[in-house]
């Protein structure tokens, strides 16, 4: 059997004394895509923090496992480097870095932690057109700084920009459709199906299931209460649209 | 009754009689050096952190390394006070050199003493605009020394210059007292940089003096990354209509260090404007300190001012101490300061971090972004490079 992409076993964490997960179990194979759907405050957030190894949350219990290497021993950017990608519900606004900048950065860095060469600035700069044309997203919009005064079209699309060049194995789309008209979401859905590959797995947290419609799941996970609940194919998904969540976590909505 | 003195003042009241500033002995003696007590001095009590002064600077006959190279810039030196022969001077530019400090006098320590113990000053004046940056290379060699040095620079009207100083020199316990007068001409366009890149042990004064005439255009950036303990004071007169003053500044500070920048800006004559804007970042058990005194006197309407001081904290012990003073006797003006301090912030690390980029990279990045605001205004680009590297020096723990 191939090593699955991610693997969650039995995971807990909390933030002070709450509990936010309580048992979290998933497998996503390679070349997969998979969703998350839950009400609000389920703790789908939290899960994708938690994997990005953001330092606000405790680990109680369980494991996590990228491509077999132990996740939650490494640091954020040692995560990003074996392959791990969180596009942001909320991308950070850094005033004084240029996107430019930072995406060279990233590149770089995650090419080091590698041990592979530094990108040459006009292998960079190709790379970064050719993604950027696919997004719509023109070069002056890039010597702006990180974020700052960007649409939420333009934050979403320049997070799929990142995911594009950075070619993660593991990409995590927290809520990605928060704050985006129909148009926008076309592009970002678009430009996240191009990136669906045989060896590149996908972990798609949503509260609404418009967004399933452009990026079309493998898998839907119902997540209710810090722990997954139920799992289907993609019709899961429409049954919770029909029905809300109360038929599957037993809660009032 | 007079004060009780330290050694540092009774070294000072000999040095004082040794060139024959008789007065200024005396009021040394009488008033000693500041303390808290005295406003201006408030968080930078001199009479407890000076605690010895060196002997007087002989000439140096030794040399360190430049400080700071700029590709392209013109150089001058004043090494241990004495102004040195410099190469051919570029087109506009007049070298000369000129008895006694540059400095006004004033009620200030600093001002009084480099206005008794500077024997020259190194005079420059600038007839048209001049393109290469003017870099003055300002030295204590030698064993520790004493040093008050001055320059004196006229822009006339209409020019433009871009002028570097930098301090450094040889590693002792110098204490360097620096002046520098600057008169901007009619519609002038001066950028005018201080950067104390002084050995930890020296103790670094510096004292910048600005005139702005009639449509003047400043730009001041002062940066301590350098001496363990600095005070450097910016005073500016604005004295014709029409001028504007950008006035900025770095105060870059490590363990141990105690950097204070304290500015005085005079807004004389009306329809003039400015702006501050101080930086100050501090980390292990250091001090920084930003003192701001605008005034606006009473016939300069229409005046627009705005100062502000941002603090970033990068250790639980560093201090960061702020005090913007607003001083308006003009009815009409547009005056504001303001005054922030905080940490790096966690949600941009780990959004940096999420991309693959290390902690201390992404510390060196969200630094420099909180820069940006101060050093990005300087268009030269080697001299902008120049700048950016002392600065990410500094980040790396020099």
């Amino acid at each position: 059997m191939t090593t699955p992409i991610l693997e969650i076993r039995n995971l807990h964490a909390r933030i002070e004394d709450r509990e936010i997960l309580k048992g979290v179990n998933l497998i996503i194979p390679p070349g997969e895509v998979h969703a998350v759907m839950g009400r609000n405050g389920s703790g789908k957030s939290t899960l994708s923090y938690v994997l990005a190894g953001k330092e606000d949350y405790e680990i109680t219990e369980g494991e996590v496992l990228l491509d077999g290497e132990n996740l939650l021993e490494m640091d954020p950017s040692e995560r990003a480097s074996a392959g791990l990608f969180l596009a942001f519900q909320y991308p950070i606004e850094i005033p004084g870095v240029a996107t430019m900048t930072f995406l060279k950065a990233a590149m770089n860095a995650q090419r080091k932690a590698r041990g592979e060469a530094e990108m040459t600035t006009p292998d960079f700069m190709r790379a970064v057109k050719t993604a950027g044309t696919e997004l719509n997203i023109d070069t002056e919009m890039l010597k702006r700084p990180l974020n700052v005064g960007f649409s939420g079209g333009e934050k979403k699309r320049a997070e799929v920009l990142q995911m594009a060049l950075l070619q993660p194995k593991m990409c995590i789309l927290d809520e990605t459709d928060s704050g985006l008209d129909i148009d926008a979401l076309q592009v970002v859905s678009k430009g996240v199906n191009a990136l669906r590959a045989a060896n590149r797995s996908m972990l798609v947290i949503t509260h609404y299931q418009r967004l399933l419609n452009h990026i079309v799941p493998d898998v839907v996970h119902v997540f209710s209460d810090g722990r997954i609940v139920e799992s289907g194919d993609k019709d899961l998904a429409l049954k919770l649209e029909a029905k809300g969540y109360a038929d599957f976590d037993g809660a009032a909505a | 009754m007079p004060v009780r003195l330290g050694a540092a003042e009774d070294t000072l009241i000999a040095q004082l009689n040794s060139v024959g500033a008789t007065a200024e002995a005396e009021r040394m003696t009488v008033a000693g050096l500041p303390t808290r007590r005295v406003e201006s001095y408030h968080y930078t009590d001199l009479k407890t952190l000076l605690k010895a002064v060196p002997p007087l600077a002989e000439a140096a006959n030794t040399a360190s390394a430049p400080a700071l190279r700029v590709a392209g810039a013109y150089q001058l030196m004043i090494a241990n006070g004495v102004v040195q022969s410099s190469t051919t001077a570029p087109a506009g530019v007049i070298v000369g050199k000129a008895e006694g400090s540059a400095l006004t006098s004033r009620d200030d320590v600093l001002v009084h003493l480099n206005g008794a113990l500077a024997r020259e000053s190194l005079s420059l004046t600038l007839e048209s605009s001049v393109d290469p940056v003017i870099q003055i290379d300002r030295r204590i060699e030698g064993a520790a020394a004493h040093v008050a040095d001055s320059v004196k620079i006229f822009v006339a009207d209409n020019a433009s210059a871009v002028i570097l100083e930098t301090f450094s020199g040889s590693d002792a316990a110098h204490v360097g007292n620096h002046a520098t007068y600057l008169a901007v001409g009619k519609n002038a366009v001066v950028t005018h940089i201080t950067v104390d890149l002084s050995e930890r042990p020296v103790t670094h004064f510096a004292t910048n003096e600005y005139q702005l005439a009639e449509g003047a255009r400043l730009r001041t950036l002062t940066i301590h990354a350098g001496a363990g303990l600095s005070r450097s004071q910016v005073f500016a007169r604005f004295a014709g209509e029409g001028a504007h003053g950008d006035f900025t500044g770095l105060n870059l500070v490590a363990d141990g260090q105690h950097n204070d920048i304290t500015i005085d800006i005079r807004h004389g004559v009306a329809h003039t404007t400015s702006q501050e804007m101080y930086k100050q970042i501090a980390r292990g058990q250091s001090k920084a300190v930003f003192q701001g005194k605008i005034v606006v006197e009473r016939d300069a309407q229409k005046v627009d001012a705005k100062m502000m001081m941002q603090g970033l904290m990068l250790s639980d012990t560093a201090e960061i101490l702020s005090k913007p003073e607003l001083e308006i006797y003009a009815d009409d003006v547009v005056c504001g300061h303001g005054s922030t301090c905080g940490e790096l912030d966690e949600s941009s690390m780990f959004y940096l971090m999420s991309r693959g980029i290390t902690k201390a990279e992404a510390e060196t990045m969200l630094v420099r972004g909180f820069i940006a605001e101060v050093l990005d205004p300087i268009e030269d680009e080697a001299l902008n490079e120049a700048l950016n590297g002392i600065v990410d020096g500094w980040l790396l723990g020099k």
